[in-house]
């Protein structure tokens, strides 16, 4: 009974906007390293201003995919069972017989879509 | 193409019977050749498609998958048992019984043709053979709660073709309690299955056990949340027993209870036939005979 809910315009934004930063961080992280080698320094870890916006940006992905999420599905059987027809419920496929009105009713009905 | 596939598919999953809607779709498929695409699943449709042309009366067509079939897998017993089939649906029952016997010859475990037995001896009109057939099938496979499903309904089949007279009540008296016992044994197997609790708790309200079958309604309501028909159920037991004189029994419900549950499966049906979208002269309707029942 997952009713499909209108889209989150805002989550989906977030979400880009996340993924943006999250690759603009590697980028940065990418040429500061590059600037490193050419400068021949040694300087060990990143500054800090790529740091926040690599936790920042993934803070923000992190939202924009809890918001753009559809709820969350049922797991309890009961769930399951209810949406069933009780005509499958009770099937017995193996205990077909032929004897019934199906094969006089349909006999000159032709089954088109 | 692919919906009609996937249709036969879901079908196929649930198991309901729905042969007009499966040769409906299936015809086609069949017939343009379409459903050799289906790669494997091409033999499953063919079956499928065989057996639901058989109940409504498309030999041609049954005739033409089993003909399929029969030249992928030459010899099969699943094929010979469609064969089998075919001939009961046309009404040659020896010939369809020869077959099923040549296939236990083989192979005295193909559950298959064992059940397709069971049901020839019905169709023949042998209802009494049809039950010890199924009851042997039983004793071996006992954890086959399809089986045991059909044991009941065959009871109850017999109890709706003889006349109830007064020397047969006692009869009648055993067949419910037959039944019965033929629905514990499914619910043993599946007991998360709320129509098996339903069609149990009505065979005990149609026994006169009216507080085990309150008691069942109860379970049916309890696996499947706001079921009418349960609740339907708990309302005539409640009012059958509310009615009675009270119980002495210290294990039966006591009236209050009853009042109390009489009240909330008042309360949920109303509730049920409220919040759908029907007429408001449809809900006023239900809503004065749920309350005066």
């Amino acid at each position: 009974m997952a009713v499909q809910q209108a889209p989150s315009y805002l989550g989906r934004l977030a979400c880009v906007l996340g993924f943006l930063f999250l690759f603009h961080s590697g980028y940065s992280t990418f040429e500061h390293l590059s600037y490193l080698k050419a400068v021949d320094g040694h300087e060990s870890g990143l500054p800090l201003d790529i740091t926040i916006e690599l936790i920042m940006s993934v803070a923000l992905f992190g939202l924009g995919i809890v918001m753009v999420a559809d709820d969350f599905k049922e797991i309890l059987m009961e769930t399951e069972m209810a949406k069933q027809s009780i005509e499958s419920l009770d099937a017995r496929p193996s205990f077909y017989a032929f004897d019934h009105r199906g094969r006089a009713v349909f006999r000159n009905v032709v089954l088109k879509n | 193409m692919v919906n009609a596939a996937k249709v036969l598919q879901d079908l196929r999953a649930s198991a309901e019977r729905k042969p007009d809607v499966v040769v409906r779709l299936g015809k086609p498929l069949v017939e343009s050749g379409a459903v050799k695409k289906l790669d494997a699943d091409a033999w499953l449709v063919y079956e499928q498609v065989a057996i639901a042309a058989l109940e409504v009366g498309d030999d041609t067509l049954a005739h033409r998958c089993i003909e399929a079939l029969e030249a992928k897998f030459p010899g099969s017993a699943r094929v010979r048992r469609l064969q089998g089939m075919q001939l009961e649906a046309v009404g040659r029952l020896e010939d369809a019984g020869e077959i099923y016997k040549a296939i236990l010859r083989e192979d005295e475990t193909n559950v298959l043709a064992a059940k397709r037995q069971v049901m020839l001896l019905r169709t023949m009109g042998l209802p009494a053979e049809a039950i010890g057939a199924l009851v042997k099938y039983l004793d071996i496979n006992y954890t086959d709660f399809e089986g045991w499903l059909q044991l009941a309904d065959f009871y109850l089949e017999e109890l709706m073709n003889t006349f109830v007279f007064l020397d047969q009540l006692l009869a009648a008296f055993l067949r419910y309690a037959q039944a019965a016992f033929c629905m514990e044994e499914v619910i043993m197997l599946q007991p998360q299955n709320h129509v098996f609790h339903l069609k149990y708790a009505e065979i005990l309200y149609s026994q006169d056990s009216i507080g085990l079958a309150l008691k069942q309604f109860c379970r049916v309501v309890e696996l499947c949340k706001d079921h009418v028909r349960g609740l339907y159920g708990i309302k005539l037991c409640t009012s059958r027993l509310l009615k009675a004189a009270p119980s002495r029994n210290p294990a039966a419900t006591s009236q209050e209870d009853l009042k109390a549950i009489d009240l909330l499966a008042t309360e949920r049906l109303l509730a049920v036939y409220g919040s759908g979208n029907a007429a408001a002269s449809v809900k006023t309707t239900s809503a004065k005979w749920i309350e005066s029942a």
